[in-house]
């Protein structure tokens, strides 16, 4: 037999929390359990985006970055040339001038800055 | 309202202040559908997390404590059935129940509780500690409408027994079914 006014004291007696230990050390629990998600997510987060970065890297690399470079060191390579074509033509202009001490020491000091040029431009392009 | 809005918008304190209020509602209902009270605790915690993580389900229809519990009561539900707890001790109950003369005195619905079987107490707890209709009860436990009619029923048997007559207690009324 139904008796409703049973069941209403029945649902107030179940709605009525019962006093329980450590309700301040239950919170604490669910927080730092939300904590150490929160924390595993963003490691997650972190770690996948690590992963899409590197993967990114080692796509482009081999291709764009690496024929920068190549382009890079060959554009040093030529200028180093040209640099050394010069001091070659200077020094055999030398042998055929009457020229002293001081001038082969000027043409040394070119030739350093062409270089100190050289580097700086490779520098530079990588 | 305010506190689970806050918490939706992803406000973790707010969250933190939710659980303060009604850990101990989710955890007394869980104890009093059987679950010891370790388990208890534990899956109150379950509970809270998944609550927070499906937050934005809650639409402020009903109370936010009643949401809650009715996640700890499926997740109970659900380790209840794995542990085929549904027939222990059956037997030993039985012999509790047959002590009705103690009716007399009023005891609390806790200890009024322990003279249900564990389905009974499931049932009732079901539908009138989580809110449950017998229909959504039959469903969450995957169990015949009928067989929970009458577990419910025993259930309240036993109780109306056990827990002496409320004092003016007669308005607003619930239906289950």
């Amino acid at each position: 037999m139904a008796d409703p006014d049973f069941e209403q004291s029945l649902v107030k007696m179940f709605a009525e929390a019962p006093s329980l230990p450590d309700p301040e050390g239950f919170a604490r629990l669910v927080e730092a359990r939300l904590d150490r998600g929160w924390n595993l997510r963003q490691a997650l987060i972190w770690s996948m985006g690590l992963a899409g970065g590197v993967i990114g890297f080692s796509q482009v690399f081999p291709t764009r970055v690496l024929a920068q470079m190549g382009a890079a060191s060959e554009e040093s390579r030529r200028v180093l040339d040209q640099g050394m074509t010069s001091l070659s033509n200077l020094q055999g202009s030398l042998d055929t001038l009457p020229l002293g001490g001081e001038v082969v020491w000027m043409a040394a000091a070119l030739g350093v800055i062409a270089l100190a040029f050289a580097i700086t431009r490779a520098v530079e392009e990588f | 309202m305010e506190l689970a809005a806050l918490s939706a918008a992803g406000d973790r304190p707010a969250f933190g202040e939710l659980v303060r209020r009604h850990g101990s509602s989710v955890r007394g209902l869980l104890r009093r559908m059987g679950a010891e009270p370790s388990l208890a605790d534990d899956l109150a915690q379950d509970a809270f997390l998944a609550a927070f993580e499906r937050i934005a389900e809650f639409r402020g229809e009903g109370t936010f404590v009643g949401w809650v519990r009715r996640i700890a009561a499926r997740l109970y539900i659900r380790r209840w059935r794995r542990e085929g707890l549904t027939d222990q001790a059956e037997g030993d109950l039985e012999e509790v129940t047959g002590g009705e003369a103690i009716a007399a005195s009023r005891i609390d619905l806790d200890e009024a509780l322990k003279s249900l079987s564990p389905s009974e107490r499931m049932c009732v707890s079901l539908c009138y500690g989580a809110g449950m209709s017998h229909a959504e009860a039959a469903e969450a436990l995957n169990a015949p409408l009928g067989t929970v009619k009458s577990h419910v029923k025993r259930g309240l048997d036993k109780l109306r027994l056990r827990l002496a007559p409320p004092a003016g207690s007669s308005d607003g009324r619930r239906e289950h079914g």
